[in-house]
């Protein structure tokens, strides 16, 4: 049995054109980095809806197939359990802040509050969650004084400190500039360090090179490509889908040309070892 | 679409009063900046009512003078007024009223003379007939002029509110004719704005 | 926060209870030296509270300006007999200011115990006590979440604002032309927070906001043995202002 399983699914929204996810086939295992790649519109996020229970739970329209969680339809699941079992990180930084706390402190504990937990026990799980995301700084200001990736870190200890076996994060530094982006990958980071299963939606390749294990590439609502980070990102066939490889795959098919090279690198670490034999072999 | 009060607060229809309530705020702001003689104070609520039905607009109304008497609280007594506007515009999308341009325009009469209709006593009983706002001058000359007290502030505020909540109620049904097909889906009274729906019938 | 003040220390609905019936005396005591004392009072414990300047600003502003213009309006334009002034078709009437006296003090004291509770009540508090008294938390939500929009939607209206300026926009100018400003200044600004409901609906969602009718909170308000002192002495009161009124 997979952790997360999606047998034929087709959905189509309540109006507008058409299915968004057409016979979609998946199957997720646990304690996994997992990237969604594809062109805007191509069903990404609808996916992590899916996942997330939000299709069919808030979002009606037609859905066929099996979305199966633990081996456990998506229907039969109660949306309580969901909110614990998976957390969510949305694209805009701004929608994320309950808007009813006064510090980061409480914002942190809001998904505790209504998850009923015990007080103490709330107090002691969001001064941990502060420190590990190294937080401190932050948790008496206002979360509406922060800037957007400040929020977008605080939107992850919001969602981290509920404990979520399954973390679901939709183009989170899309509205972010470089450092911020940074900062919130770190956190993804140490969440991935931390066993989750994480299934994540980014543009940035480099950073998908970076995190991902598994790259699953999605076009016009079907999946045409899936398979290890390394493979699908040095696979030239991958730009033919709308979406581009990493810098060094790029430049690694380009050294192809004028000479042999045994592999193409997706990351930085990989390039510097893979360009280096090849000058190396060059000289001899 | 008799399902009750809590079929009309889902979630989304819920977030969609702060929403309302800001967007009355804040235009109210916009319009004195722009220095227009108009109000254009209830935009917010006539889109909540619009979309989301006659209690979320009654709703949405309320919380805005709610919020306002924090600061303004000669504003609270008029939190009837505002939510019977809502309701009404929230009444008058269930039953069709702005599936056109023409019958958009019914409804905005038929919002002033709701709001006519509630605020007029507020403003005699509360207020005597003066309440400060710009139709207190023209209440004061008509009853110096010997007209009675009702007939004054029905005279004064009828004619700014007939241009200011007809002109609101059409902004807003042009702002929400403008809202994408999905959106709309997910509210319950939106049906009659959903541009696929209108093609099907006209087909 | 520490709250040693023993004016704002007070539990919310203590302090409601006490401008319910600040607001309610004046109706039971009709004579407006009574409503217009009742002023004074609420001045006294916003300077206890230490808010006295916050208090004075919004008083003068949003009910002494009103108070005085209708006082202004009714004593000339209230039908009456008893002529105290005249000039040309112009008339002060012993009538006309009774009402008026009436009127503004009324209007007074209740405005006032208004603007009291709100600057010696923080909003977040007041919720909090309602709460605990059985309002729904997704009533406390609207509430709170409203008071944070607002000034989010003013910066990006301001954004909007300056982006159709420099898109040639006109907001100077003409009635016509300062009109033809209102829709792209207002249509931006309305369909994009109206859009943000969605997300904001899903993000709650995700934090388990729909999941139980109840929640816990680690911000929390105790009543103390002053309240109750309190509330027993605003019935006291109460009393008192009947049996006033009946005797009167």
């Amino acid at each position: 049995m997979s952790y997360i399983e999606m047998k034929g699914i087709s959905y189509k929204y309540p109006v507008g054109d058409g299915k968004v996810l057409k016979d979609v086939n998946l199957s997720l295992e646990k304690g996994k980095v997992y990237a969604l790649i594809g062109a805007n519109g191509s069903g990404k996020t609808t996916i992590c809806n899916l996942i997330r229970g939000f299709i069919p739970h808030f979002f009606k329209g037609d859905l066929d197939g099996e979305m199966l969680i633990e081996g456990k339809d998506i229907r039969e699941w109660e949306m309580g359990d969901l909110a614990q079992k998976m957390g969510y990180i949305f694209q805009n930084p701004f929608t994320q802040i309950s808007g009813t706390k006064d510090t980061v402190f409480e914002e942190i504990a809001f998904g505790l509050e209504n998850l009923r937990v015990e007080v103490p026990v709330i107090k002691e799980r969001v001064t941990e969650i502060i420190k590990l995301f190294g937080l401190e700084p932050l948790q008496n200001k206002d979360p509406q004084q922060l800037s957007g990736g400040q929020r977008q870190r605080v939107s992850l200890a919001s969602v981290m400190v509920m404990d979520p076996e399954i973390l679901i994060i939709d183009e989170p530094t899309s509205q972010l500039d470089p450092q911020a982006t940074e900062e919130v990958f770190k956190i993804i980071n140490i969440m991935k360090q931390k066993g989750k299963t994480i299934i994540l939606v980014e543009h940035k390749i480099e950073l998908i090179a970076e995190y991902a294990d598994w790259v699953i590439l999605v076009e016009d609502g079907k999946v045409v490509m899936e398979g290890k980070t390394k493979d699908i990102l040095s696979d030239i066939k991958t730009v033919n889908h709308g979406v581009m490889l990493p810098q060094y795959a790029l430049l690694g098919y380009e050294m192809r040309k004028t000479g042999r090279l045994n592999e193409i690198p997706i990351t930085e670490s990989e390039a510097i070892t893979v360009f280096n034999n090849w000058i190396v072999g060059k000289e001899e | 679409m008799k399902r009750g009060l809590k079929h009309d607060f889902s979630l989304i229809a819920i977030m969609l009063i702060p929403i309302g309530v800001g967007l009355n705020v804040v235009i109210a702001q916009l319009v004195q900046i722009l220095r227009l003689p108009i109000w254009l104070d209830a935009i917010g609520t006539i889109v909540a009512g619009m979309i989301a039905g006659p209690w979320v607009g009654l709703v949405t109304g309320g919380a805005t003078n709610l919020v306002k008497s924090i600061f303004t609280p000669t504003e609270l007594p008029f939190a009837i007024s505002s939510m019977a506007i809502g309701f009404t515009v929230g009444m008058l999308s269930k039953k069709g009223m702005f599936s056109n341009f023409g019958k958009t325009i019914g409804a905005g009469l038929i919002v002033t003379v709701i709001a006519v209709i509630i605020s007029t006593p507020i403003i005699v009983w509360v207020y005597g007939g003066i309440s400060g706002s710009s139709a207190s001058a023209m209440t004061a000359v008509l009853l110096a002029s010997g007209h009675r007290l009702v007939q004054a502030v029905i005279t004064s505020m009828g004619l700014l509110e007939l241009i200011d909540k007809t002109s609101s109620v059409i902004i807003a049904y042009l702002i929400v004719n403008k809202m994408s097909d999905r959106y709309l889906s997910k509210h319950n009274y939106a049906q009659s704005f959903i541009k696929s729906n209108k093609k099907s019938k006209a087909a | 926060m520490e709250k040693k003040n023993a004016v704002l220390s007070l539990y919310p609905t203590t302090k409601l209870l006490m401008i319910l019936l600040f607001a309610i005396s004046v109706f039971i005591i009709p004579n407006y030296l009574f409503g217009y004392a009742i002023f004074f009072v609420c001045l006294l414990i916003a300077a206890i509270g230490s808010v006295t300047k916050e208090f004075a600003n919004l008083t003068i502003k949003g009910l002494f300006s009103l108070s005085v213009l209708i006082f202004v309006l009714q004593s000339f334009f209230y039908p009456g007999t008893h002529v105290l002034w005249e000039w040309s078709f112009l008339a002060i009437t012993q009538e006309g200011v009774d009402f008026a006296l009436g009127l503004t003090s009324k209007i007074i004291a209740v405005g006032s115990s208004l603007i009291l509770f709100f600057r010696i009540t923080p909003v977040k508090d007041f919720v909090y006590s309602l709460e605990v008294l059985g309002l729904s938390p997704k009533a406390t939500y609207v509430v709170l979440s409203t008071l944070t929009i607002i000034p989010e939607m003013k910066k990006s209206s301001q954004i909007i604002m300056d982006a159709q300026k420099t898109r040639g926009v006109e907001t100077e100018g003409s009635l016509m032309v300062r009109l033809k400003a209102l829709l792209p200044m207002i249509t931006p600004l309305v369909l994009s927070s109206v859009a943000s409901t969605e997300e904001r609906a899903m993000a709650l969602e995700a934090r388990g906001f729909t999941v139980n009718k109840r929640k816990t909170s680690i911000y929390s308000i105790e009543k103390t043995g002053r309240d109750s002192f309190i509330r027993v002495m605003l019935l006291v009161i109460l009393i008192l202002l009947i049996v006033w009124r009946v005797a009167l």
